[in-house]
């Protein structure tokens, strides 16, 4: 009787609470600091889905839960969403991002060139045990190329509209307070893009890569390509309330990929296409996988699977954890009702039609 | 002029957690809803400090509700002790400093999940009702697009046609829980996952009800006395739970909803499912009038034919 133990149900969920976190052990400000220090691609992941910049913020929520993500996005969330809007930044644009890593799987070389900044895309996946065998900290420094690599690239689109391989690009002059915000109205169909790509943008990891993958499988075009990757950081610039001055309020770290088809438009003059995501923070695979959605998502034919509606819904993270671990809560007045049913249909004078 | 000016003062959190604008556009579209019984308003439905799918729409609508002057009982199955009404009952508490109660009469809004109290709720109160699925016609049409269509529609036809496979199949109407309901002869709802026993208390009651899906962001009402009908076949008519034969354990009551207890030789017993109104009974306290009575009369003259 424990689960709906009369007048200890309150006490019951308070213990267990401390339970968890005496498991944990305590917080301190130590460990959120080493968690933000040790660990800034799982920050960056939660960041993401959370919609909210914000490292120490997130190296907390992560210490708080012990690491369990879900959680620790939802935590992010219910912060984040009963904070005032004190302004918008400005829109930056793919060539005014400082960019430490571009990559273009459709050419050899591009303007601006291939940089492969810090990956670890072509390490060997050997665990170094030798640091918890030996206690060793060696490491080997990068060593400093000999022409420092640009900081600011042009976007390989622009070239290809040049070209007339891509429609040409209409600004969106929408003012930034009036572009559509998901986190403040709800997801209407046919969703507007903006609903779209920001929707991609803090879905959950896990579940983006697995429609994302569907997709590369089988389930989606058959020749996607990645058009380019960027991992960068993106001054934040906001309008001085006073003064009316431009000022970057510090910069964030931003990932973005276009995934690019062959043959879209007319048969008589056929064009490529773009599937575009962005995320904050660095989280590769994520944007990869969005980007390959993103393109099926507005592809007249798309998978049911893979079609706005069925993408958004089921890859939100908070909707789709906290309905999951929903069931855990007891159920046990519509298994009553749904088994009275049955037993009706299973009386042995059961055979006529009820009326 | 600084962003120390511009900032409001830091508190913890607003009166009732949401901030303002939040709060202003639940009570808009809570109106909405009103004014429109049984549509399905959209909401942004924010997130809250409760996970989504625990009733974090139900909470979002009684934090857009609640004033110092409330007084909140916050139920889960029916009973006030259950884990999670516990933890919602502390959340509003702890953010708004309301009283609580276990007494479905002493409350001005009642947040539950999948039961409504058995003793007659006054026109001073509001019902809040959790809701997981707000779509009647999800079963039949998965796309949220479509239904919204059928709805605009009123093309119901599908939902007729499930009850009807469930007769030719199962020679009974099978809908356990959750059994849609036509509001005020135009939309069709999903009443939440209360029992059938629970459906007819939203007919013509005096109180108003608000049900709101947080993590789908949907939320509806059916206003005070307002047409509420299961829908039912002319020639079978609605039924609600058959416990005739049972009695709770604790307190001998019959013709309220019971909870079946699996004993260890075998057999059953049956408690009230209602804990609060167990709570009077047991004490001895004066309880208010019921949905039905002791004979399992339903309060609405020949409003149940089955």
């Amino acid at each position: 009787m424990a689960y709906v133990a009369a007048r200890g149900g309150e006490q019951a969920i308070q213990e267990a609470e401390r339970l968890y976190h005496e498991l944990l052990g305590g917080l301190s400000p130590e460990r959120v600091r080493a968690v933000q220090e040790a660990l800034p691609y799982l920050l960056d992941r939660v960041m993401g889905e959370a919609s909210l910049y914000a490292p120490e913020l997130a190296a907390l929520a992560l210490a708080q839960t012990g690491g369990e993500l879900y959680e620790a996005v939802l935590l992010l969330r219910a912060f984040r969403t009963t904070q005032p809007r004190l302004g918008y930044a400005e829109v930056i644009e793919q060539d005014r991002v400082l960019t430490l890593r571009r990559i273009s799987a459709a050419f050899k070389d591009l303007p601006g060139g291939q940089v492969l900044g810090p990956t670890l895309d072509y390490s060997h996946r050997v665990l170094r045990l030798e640091v918890v065998k030996d206690g060793s900290t060696a490491r080997e420094a990068a060593a400093a190329a000999p022409m420092p690599a640009p900081s600011h690239y042009p976007a390989l689109a622009a070239w290809q509209r040049e070209a007339g391989l891509l429609p040409p690009h209409t600004l969106d002059v929408t003012p930034a307070e009036e572009i559509p915000d998901l986190t403040r109205e709800p997801l209407l169909f046919p969703a507007p893009r903006a609903h779209q790509l920001q929707g991609l943008a803090r879905g959950d990891t896990g579940g983006i890569l697995t429609l994302g993958y569907a997709d590369m499988r089988g389930y989606g075009l058959t020749h996607p390509t990645i058009n380019e990757m960027r991992l960068g950081e993106a001054e934040v610039i906001l309008t001085h309330p006073g003064t009316g001055a431009a000022f970057s309020a510090g910069r964030v770290r931003v990932s973005q990929a276009e995934i690019v088809t062959t043959f879209a438009g007319s048969n008589e003059t056929p064009q490529l296409k773009l599937g575009f995501a962005a995320t904050l923070g660095w989280n590769e695979v994520k944007v990869i996988a969005a980007a390959m959605l993103e393109l099926n998502m507005r592809s007249p034919e798309a998978h049911p699977a893979h079609t706005a509606e069925f993408v958004l819904y089921h890859t939100e993270p908070v909707e789709a954890s906290g309905f999951c671990i929903h069931y855990k809560l007891p159920h046990y007045v519509t298994f009553q009702s749904s088994l009275e049913a049955m037993r009706r249909v299973r009386e042995p004078q059961s055979a006529e039609v009820e009326r | 002029m600084t962003v120390a000016q511009l900032a409001q003062p830091w508190q913890d959190h607003s009166y009732a957690f949401l901030d303002e604008s939040a709060k202003r556009e639940l009570r808009r579209k809570t109106l909405k809803a009103i004014a429109l019984p049984g549509y399905q308003v959209p909401y942004a439905s924010r997130e809250v400090p409760i996970a989504r799918g625990w009733g974090t729409g139900g909470l979002q609508v009684t934090l857009s509700l609640v004033g110092p002057d409330d007084v909140v009982k916050v139920i889960d199955q029916g009973a006030d002790d259950s884990v999670n009404a516990a933890n919602l009952r502390r959340f509003v508490a702890r953010m708004t400093g309301v009283k609580t109660t276990t007494d479905a009469l002493a409350a001005t809004l009642i947040q539950s999940r999948h039961r409504i109290p058995e003793e007659v709720l006054r026109a001073e109160q509001a019902l809040i009702l959790q809701v997981p699925d707000p779509e009647p016609l999800r079963e039949v049409e998965p796309d949220i697009s479509v239904a919204r269509q059928m709805h605009a529609d009123a093309d119901y036809g599908l939902s007729w046609l499930l009850l009807y496979e469930q007769l030719v199949r199962y020679r009974r109407i099978i809908q356990g829980d959750s059994y849609p309901a036509l509001v005020h002869g135009r939309y069709v709802m999903s009443p939440s996952p209360i029992p059938r026993w629970d459906l007819p208390k939203l007919h013509h009651s005096a109180h108003l009800t608000l049900l709101s899906a947080g993590r789908e962001k949907r939320l509806y009402a059916v206003p005070p006395y307002t047409e509420v009908r299961p829908l039912e076949f002319d020639d079978v008519p609605y039924r609600v739970e058959d416990q005739r034969a049972f009695a709770c354990f604790r307190t001998g009551v019959r013709n309220k909803f019971l909870n079946e207890l699996p004993q260890g030789d075998g057999s059953s017993r049956y408690e009230l499912s209602d804990s609060g109104y167990a709570e009077k009974l047991l004490r001895g306290d004066l309880a208010g009038p019921t949905y039905f009575d002791s004979e399992g009369k339903f309060y609405h003259d020949g409003y149940l034919q089955g």
